[in-house]
């Protein structure tokens, strides 16, 4: 009772409300100081390759430093790219389909498993195999709005043996997981809806549990840190807006039915493209410019998680800012280079220059 | 100068133990005078044998080079003392206007002539009260500023402040010091106590130093150092300033895991759609001008005070979402707050130390048997008055016995003793001396050294400065900043709390 109460109010566990971005996620605007190494249509998903940065653009593989040389093409556009130990690259393809090129397992296909089709995030180990999250049973990559709006979790973990194709599934029923990285005990997941880091054990000896929970944006893909700790990403940022969307599920059924996806309330990789998005004029411009502190539905943020998984600094990109959309990031060569995938850009930054700020 | 005022050997006994000893004192013509000392040094006793409210034992006042006796406050008042208590002294039910002129009524009163009588008068002093307000709406430093219209309206010659600037905020005591020296220009002569040797040092012509009830020195403010005043106050030479941020160096604790998160918390127009986040093993520092909603929020976190009902807002600790209607379900759940004002919420003044310890072990329902445990109470009372070092001749000894310092304790031990997972500090300095501040400041390090999160409210800034790791700032109704407190400075947290 006191819950339909509560509900009707929108108080308690019914307030819509988002976490604040204070503390180590407090808003600077050290990613507008990033620096453009590649500008190239939606960079998507970085991997080390050979020792060579490469990045995933529509259905092409990129290499990041040498003008953007091409490294690999396929006939559907790209959703995760990772590098394997023994040389090559695994390519996730957008229709569910595993690919490797290069290295010793040369153009071996590995065909989707029923309700794998969304891979979203690669890892490969040295025993020849791979682990993928897929986002969704029922929407692919491209449909991620249309995933969230639906409010799915569908999404799984998975391991695939390379040499004999075997698939096994891990752990599923996760919210659009986004990102994976393994911490030498078990995998920690980046599950995008559910704003939180999960650690699934690969024996399945304890059920999945939270390290990191409670974010105040839609988390993507993670990587290694070469001091302790790992880098996080985060493609959009919650709103309240949203949220109340998001709750609001006749609106919700009637916006996806008539309303173009450019135009949902929902978050995006780059808003402010169009007058016709929502949140106009005096919401997100005073006297013409862009506030900072509007309520974007894109941002761009890159979070330095310590090796309790806790956040320790972040780089911000505000609703004025002009690296919005960042799905992935790497370390190299004392680089932190970043895919902003809303701005059409890799962008790359100093290691040592962020230590200091 | 000539001096107007003498008081010699005054000697104050309680049941035999002296709190004043012999002391001489004398004010000079239109001078603003500091007392300043330890707690239990004696000042107040001084002031209030000057102003009627207690008689001494021995000794005699001179005022004008004749020899008065002041037994009672309007035999001060006749003499042209009036002194400001640090507990207004003001009938909460009654307006500002009726409490202006409460004692001075005439047969018949209209109310609309005492409002416009008022409204001028409180004008003339550069005080936005509204007259017709009762005094029970009216913050801390809008009652302060009747209390000090009244002494004006008096007529007071001498004018007595006991810790006047406690409840302002920075720009209030701005205005404070400024009234002080239009009083000073009027002939008034003016007295005040503070804890706050700044003000002395900046602010008193003439600065006089207790300590154990006897006057250690009295000198020009020009001659006096803060080092000077505290070696003075103390005794010795504290080791390290006390708000010496340079000692703590730049390194500050790392945030730990998020504990609470505040989101869009909203009451009325006092808390505005406030949002912020505590981490364990780190002490978050509020700051905020008087009104501007941190107390308020901290007592809706710890269960206090409500939130709106409708789109309150949501506060969510360890992950969950709570929502508390009283205090005990917070304290069971581990969050505990240290009030601002302990004589009125911190603790049973006529109880003691070990009855008010083992309330709080009650409360959060950790005491070991269903009746009061005798033999428990006096235990917890042990281990705490020990751990806190609370100097108390034992703990049977009434709370209200105790130094402002030591009671601040009983209310950290009543505080600790119910096993928190998080604490709110408001002002917990307030009206403590500055050997007990370092103690207390050692307390609230060692509790966020163990991993505990920490918030610290305080209006002052060196305080917030020195012991925060991050520092919130407050203003109408909402954090608006956040400062590493590493790199923040004074001004820029008072650019923040005022723009």
């Amino acid at each position: 009772m006191i819950k339909i109460i509560d509900e009707y109010l929108g108080r308690g566990e019914f307030s819509i409300t988002v976490p604040p971005l204070d503390g180590a996620l407090i808003p600077n605007e050290l990613l507008e100081e990033t620096e453009k190494s590649l500008i190239v249509d939606a960079p998507d998903c970085l991997a080390i390759m050979n020792g060579i940065p490469v990045v995933s653009s529509r259905s092409k593989v990129l290499e990041v430093d040498n003008g953007g040389k091409e490294v690999a093409r396929f006939d559907a556009e790209i959703s995760c790219i990772t590098g394997l130990p023994n040389g090559g690259l695994a390519v996730g393809l957008i229709d569910g389909r595993i690919a490797i090129v290069h290295g010793p397992h040369n153009g071996k296909i590995i065909r989707p498993n029923e309700g794998a089709k969304c891979p979203t995030a690669l890892h490969a180990d040295s025993g020849n195999n791979l682990f993928v999250t897929h986002g969704s049973s029922t929407n692919n990559y491209n449909g991620w709005k249309k995933d969230l709006m639906e409010k799915n979790s569908s999404g799984s973990l998975w391991r695939l043996e390379i040499a004999t194709g075997k698939q096994t599934m891990i752990c599923g029923g996760l919210a659009f997981p986004y990102g994976i990285y393994y911490d030498d005990k078990s995998f920690i997941v980046a599950e995008s809806w559910r704003s939180r880091l999960l650690r699934i054990f690969l024996d399945g000896s304890k059920p999945p549990e939270e390290v990191l929970g409670h974010l105040p944006c839609y988390v993507s893909r993670m990587a290694p840190a070469q001091e302790d700790g790992i880098w996080l990403t985060a493609f959009a940022p919650r709103s309240q807006l949203v949220e109340f969307v998001l709750r609001e599920r006749r609106y919700c059924r009637l916006m996806m039915e008539n309303i173009d996806p450019d135009f949902w309330v929902c978050p995006t990789l780059r808003s402010n493209k169009s007058f016709r998005e929502p949140l106009q004029a005096g919401g997100v411009k005073q006297l013409g410019i862009m506030k900072p502190w509007a309520p974007a539905r894109s941002y761009g943020l890159v979070i330095r998680l310590d090796s309790n998984f806790q956040p320790v600094g972040s780089l911000h990109s505000r609703a004025d800012g002009s690296r919005h959309g960042i799905t992935s990031c790497i370390e190299h060569n004392g680089r932190l280079l970043m895919a902003v995938k809303g701005d059409g850009m890799v962008a790359s930054y100093p290691i040592d220059r962020i230590k200091k700020r | 100068m000539a001096v107007i005022l003498q008081m010699k050997s005054i000697t104050k006994e309680y049941k035999g133990v002296p709190v004043l000893k012999n002391v001489d004192f004398d004010l000079e013509e239109k001078e603003i005078h500091a007392l300043v000392g330890e707690n239990g040094a004696g000042k107040s006793t001084l002031t209030k044998i000057l102003a009627g409210a207690v008689t001494p034992t021995r000794g005699e006042i001179i005022l004008d080079g004749k020899s008065i006796k002041i037994d009672h406050p309007t035999d001060g008042v006749a003499h042209g003392i009036a002194m400001v208590f640090q507990e207004t002294s003001l009938v909460p039910s009654l307006t500002v206007a009726q409490n202006l002129f409460l004692g001075k009524e005439k047969f018949y009163n209209r109310l609309r002539t005492i409002y416009i009588a008022a409204q001028q008068f409180l004008q003339s002093l550069n005080f936005s009260v509204n007259p017709s307000v009762t005094v029970a709406r009216l913050g801390a430093a809008q009652k302060q500023m009747v209390e000090i219209a009244r002494a004006v309206y008096y007529k007071a010659r001498i004018i007595i402040f006991d810790e006047p600037t406690a409840p302002l905020t920075p720009e209030e005591k701005h205005h404070f010091f400024a009234l002080l020296n239009r009083l000073r220009k009027a002939g008034v002569t003016i007295i005040f106590i503070t804890h706050v040797l700044e003000e002395a040092l900046q602010s008193a012509d003439r600065i006089t130093v207790l300590r154990d009830g006897e006057i250690v020195v009295t000198d020009n403010a020009s001659n006096f150092t803060r080092d000077r005043i505290v070696q003075a106050m103390v005794g010795r030479q504290l080791s390290g300033g006390l708000y010496d941020v340079s000692a703590k160096g730049k390194q500050r604790r790392k945030a730990g895991r998020r504990v609470l998160s505040v989101q869009n918390l909203s009451m009325q127009n006092i808390v505005r759609n406030n949002s912020f986040s505590v981490f364990a093993g780190q002490i978050t520092g509020i700051f905020g001008l008087v009104g501007s909603g941190r107390t308020e929020t901290a007592k809706i976190i710890a269960g206090v005070v409500k939130r709106d009902l409708v789109h309150g807002g949501e506060v969510k600790f360890e992950g969950r979402s709570v929502r508390y209607k009283v205090p005990k379900p917070a304290v069971k759940d581990g969050i505990i707050y240290v009030t601002e004002d302990r004589k009125i919420e911190g603790f049973f003044e006529t109880m003691s130390v070990a009855r008010n310890i083992y309330i709080g072990a009650i409360t959060a329902g950790l005491t070991k048997s269903f009746v009061v445990n005798m033999n428990e109470m006096h235990k917890l009372a042990e281990h705490w008055t020990k751990a806190l070092n609370i100097k108390a001749t034992d703990s049977n000894a009434r709370v209200i016995e105790l130094s402002g310092g030591n009671q601040q304790k009983v209310v950290i031990a009543k505080a600790l003793v119910q096993r928190p997972k998080l604490i709110i500090f408001d002002e917990p300095t307030r009206g403590v001396d500055v050997g007990a501040i370092t103690e207390i400041h050692q307390i609230i390090n060692k509790l966020a050294d163990d991993g505990l999160p920490i918030v610290v409210i305080s209006s002052y800034l060196p305080e917030i400065l020195y012991l925060s790791d991050r520092i919130l700032v407050s203003r109408q109704g909402r954090i608006v900043e956040e400062f590493n407190a590493a790199d923040a400075t004074e001004d820029m947290i008072m650019y923040a709390a005022v723009h």
